[in-house]
């Protein structure tokens, strides 16, 4: 969800231009609850963004009825084109709101059956959300529903984003915790690193791969948790993907471009301002140097006539009497 | 929703200030309502260091006796005698410290307040440490774990730490130097036991249980407003605490960035991490202390390493706004589960009192054995000092002559003065 305005530097919406490694942390969260979504009646995806991670990770496989909900109607308009469910409800409104959770939840409930909702790097984004946790383990703990949320790990790296609404830790994850039924699944996503070796030709070619993860060195980036009759269905799993290194580098490139215009243009308000500050102090010191002169030829009045210099501690009495007399 | 909090007064300290600022948050949001409720008869409010918050509601407890509330919460162990006096639907406490910790084991109000954890309450926390406690002392209660908020506006984060490459060591040393377990004197002796150059302030609300103290500056007591200035000038904050809550001033010290020599106090483990933006010394080790701090005076890159990390650490720490949404959700689930089954908490208090009964017992048994001793010698002494030849022997003692001459005796006599009570 995008709650500010776009720049290079936070990448909140997957799309295709994503940086490879974020894409694949959205992708496997998706890959987490694919079994569940495919075999359950209806899916609500909170915070859809473009339905692209949703969409590779889903792969052939679709729940009949989706309820797709973002803050920006375009977003969920473009999930659902990714997406292609036929039925599919597009909810446009601000997490945060109790209406629109309550939209949510009358379009979920609309639908007899297994129901499944992701909630996947939203919370953080929310003003507040409490509202959400509430409807969230209110419905859980209904067993309507089996809900998949996500946070990052912000504090690890002491990252400000400026689109989160909060800061999300280890501590903050525990605290969440306890607002969570008692019966819950909690997984912490960790970072892969790897390389692999292909045939001259770059024919395509499988690996299947063995990873040791876990362990007390494995920092998270990011904690996941999962609640609801079907909680316990979610296992662990790992995803890696060739990198698509001359989309990364157009990713990256785009954005050392986006960066050095930016400083530019901070570079050229500041001088603008710069200017502005010298004019004003010439200014400045003009007046100042008008007001010597006629605070001089006051003074000069003022002795002519007898009187106490303005500003003077004895013309500040005299003042002070003068304002007290009815 | 009406919320209660319960507080003794609202005078300017942690507990209470901690309590204001969840108050000031809920109150802030759609449809809440929160009333802080002053259980001390004649305690009226002070604002002194609150002036923000004047639009809160303040009750006495009689009238509050008249008022409905959806959660009552209790907030300092004296507090829960009148949570259940009021009218509620959910009664809550908000455990800041296992605070029968703050008393001698001989104090009876340890066991005041280690009984009040076994009421059939819903338990509300700021450290994870206690939230642990709490979950195994009673499993049957629901704890929730809201975490204090930094007010970010007043300990604003530094954009960057000024490295500080010559000069003293600034350290800063702040607590009730009259609560026995902060044991501030003993973080002043340490200080002083350095042997580089350092520059120590204390922070101290009260002078004269502080005493005469070596330090080049003693300050308080301090609004946040000037402590947040005074850490922005503190190299090292350091805290020798033997029992901390959430363990909150090392932490506004890291939003200035100042780093922290601390002992492994409950709370540190919140944020402090050994060697990444602090220093964790031993439990009465004043000399490794005094080591600790000669090397971050003197290792100049290491200081600067830790403050970094600490002003890191600091940025990523939740603001009050966010700790509030936790406190509001806490209370919401509180209010929508069902109350703590009374018989089960009955039950713990019941055993709690019964082991408290017995030490109590046994104190007392000690007491009257030692009490029978001091009679017995008493007597004696009475006796002794009855007799007109031994009358005569102590009037010899104005006499410098007989005073020499008993020198040799003087080991036997102190052992004798040493049996006395």
């Amino acid at each position: 969800m995008t709650t500010g305005p776009a720049t290079s530097d936070w990448q909140e919406r997957i799309d295709r231009d994503t940086a490879p490694a974020i894409r694949g942390e959205h992708e496997l969260r998706y890959r987490l609850i694919a079994p569940l979504v495919a075999s359950s009646a209806v899916w609500a995806d909170l915070g859809c963004g473009t339905g692209f991670a949703a969409a590779a990770a889903l792969e052939g496989q679709r729940p009949p009825c989706a309820v797709l909900a973002d803050l920006e109607p375009t977003a969920t308009a473009t999930a659902a084109g990714e997406l292609g469910i036929a039925d599919t409800t597009q909810i446009a409104g601000d997490l945060s709101e109790p209406a629109t959770l309550a939209r949510v939840g009358e379009a979920l409930l609309a639908r007899a059956g297994e129901r499944v909702v992701s909630c996947f790097e939203v919370v953080e984004h929310l003003s507040s959300f409490v509202a959400l946790l509430e409807w969230a383990t209110g419905l859980a703990r209904a067993g309507e529903a089996t809900f998949a949320i996500s946070v990052p790990n912000d504090a690890f790296w002491s990252i400000e984003n400026p689109y989160h609404q909060s800061t999300w830790s280890e501590g903050a994850f525990a605290e969440l915790r306890c607002l969570l039924p008692s019966e819950h699944t909690l997984m912490r996503q960790v970072a892969l690193s790897g390389s692999a070796l292909c045939g001259w030709e770059g024919e395509s070619e499988q690996h299947r791969l063995v990873v040791r993860v876990g362990g007390e060195e494995a920092v998270a980036t990011h904690f996941l948790a999962a609640f609801g009759p079907r909680h316990r269905q979610l296992r662990t799993g790992a995803l890696a993907a060739q990198t698509d290194m001359l989309a990364q580098r157009r990713w990256e490139r785009q954005r050392e471009s986006n960066i050095a215009l930016s400083e530019h243009r901070v570079h050229e308000v500041r001088e603008e301002l710069q200017a502005v500050v010298i004019e004003q102090r010439e200014q400045l010191r003009a007046n100042t140097a008008q007001f010597d002169e006629w605070r001089a030829y006051i003074h000069e009045l003022e002795r002519a006539l007898g009187r106490p210099l303005a500003g003077s501690p004895e013309a500040m009495r005299a003042e002070r009497r003068d304002d007290a007399r009815p | 929703m009406r919320v209660a909090f319960l507080l003794n007064d609202i005078q300017l300290s942690g507990g209470v200030g901690v309590v204001l600022e969840h108050a000031r948050q809920l109150s802030a949001l759609e449809g809440w309502e929160v009333t802080l409720v002053l259980v001390r008869e004649d305690e009226g409010p002070s604002w002194h260091g609150y002036e923000q918050l004047p639009h809160l509601h303040v009750r006495s407890r009689e009238r509050a006796l008249q008022e409905r509330y959806d959660v009552a919460v209790a907030t300092w162990w004296e507090t829960a005698f009148t949570l259940f006096e009021l009218n509620a639907e959910r009664y809550a406490y908000f455990v800041q410290s296992l605070e029968d910790r703050f008393y001698r084991h001989d104090e009876a109000e340890r066991l005041g307040a280690g009984l009040t954890l076994d009421l059939p309450v819903a338990f509300l926390t700021e450290a994870g440490w206690i939230a642990e406690t709490l979950r195994s002392l009673r499993p049957d209660a629901p704890c929730y774990l809201v975490r204090n908020g930094v007010d970010k506006e007043v300990f604003a984060p530094a954009e960057q730490v000024q490295p500080a490459t010559g000069g003293p060591l600034r350290i800063l040393i702040e607590g009730s130097p009259s609560s026995w377990f902060k044991h501030v004197h003993d973080a002043i002796d340490a200080a002083a036991a350095m042997s580089e150059p350092r520059h120590v302030t204390v922070v101290c609300g009260d002078r004269q249980a502080l005493g005469d103290v070596a330090a080049d500056e003693i300050v308080g007591p301090l609004s946040h407003r000037e402590m947040a200035e005074l850490y922005g000038r503190t190299h090292v904050v350091l805290k020798l605490s033997s029992v901390e809550g959430m363990f909150g001033p090392p932490l506004e010290g890291f939003h200035a960035g100042a780093t922290c020599v601390v002992t492994p106090v409950t709370g540190h483990e919140e944020y402090v991490e050994h060697g990444f933006n602090g220093l964790l010394c031993d439990w009465d080790d004043l000399r490794g202390t005094a080591r600790q701090l000669d090397l971050l005076a003197r290792d100049r890159d290491l200081l600067h390493y830790l403050r970094c990390n600490a002003l890191e650490t600091a940025r990523a720490w939740p603001d009050w706004r966010q700790s509030g949404q936790f406190m509001a959700a806490a209370l919401r689930a509180i209010r929508l589960e069902p109350q703590p089954i009374a018989a089960a908490a009955s039950a713990r208090m019941l055993a709690d009192l019964r082991g408290g009964v017995e030490i109590y017992h046994e104190h007392l048994r000690e007491r009257l054995a030692y009490a029978h001793k001091a009679d017995r010698f008493d007597r004696l002494v009475a006796r002794a000092r009855g007799n007109p030849l031994i009358r005569a022997f102590l009037r010899l003692r104005r006499y410098r002559a007989a005073r020499v001459a008993a020198r040799p005796f003087r080991p036997l006599t102190r052992r004798l003065r040493g049996l006395a009570p």
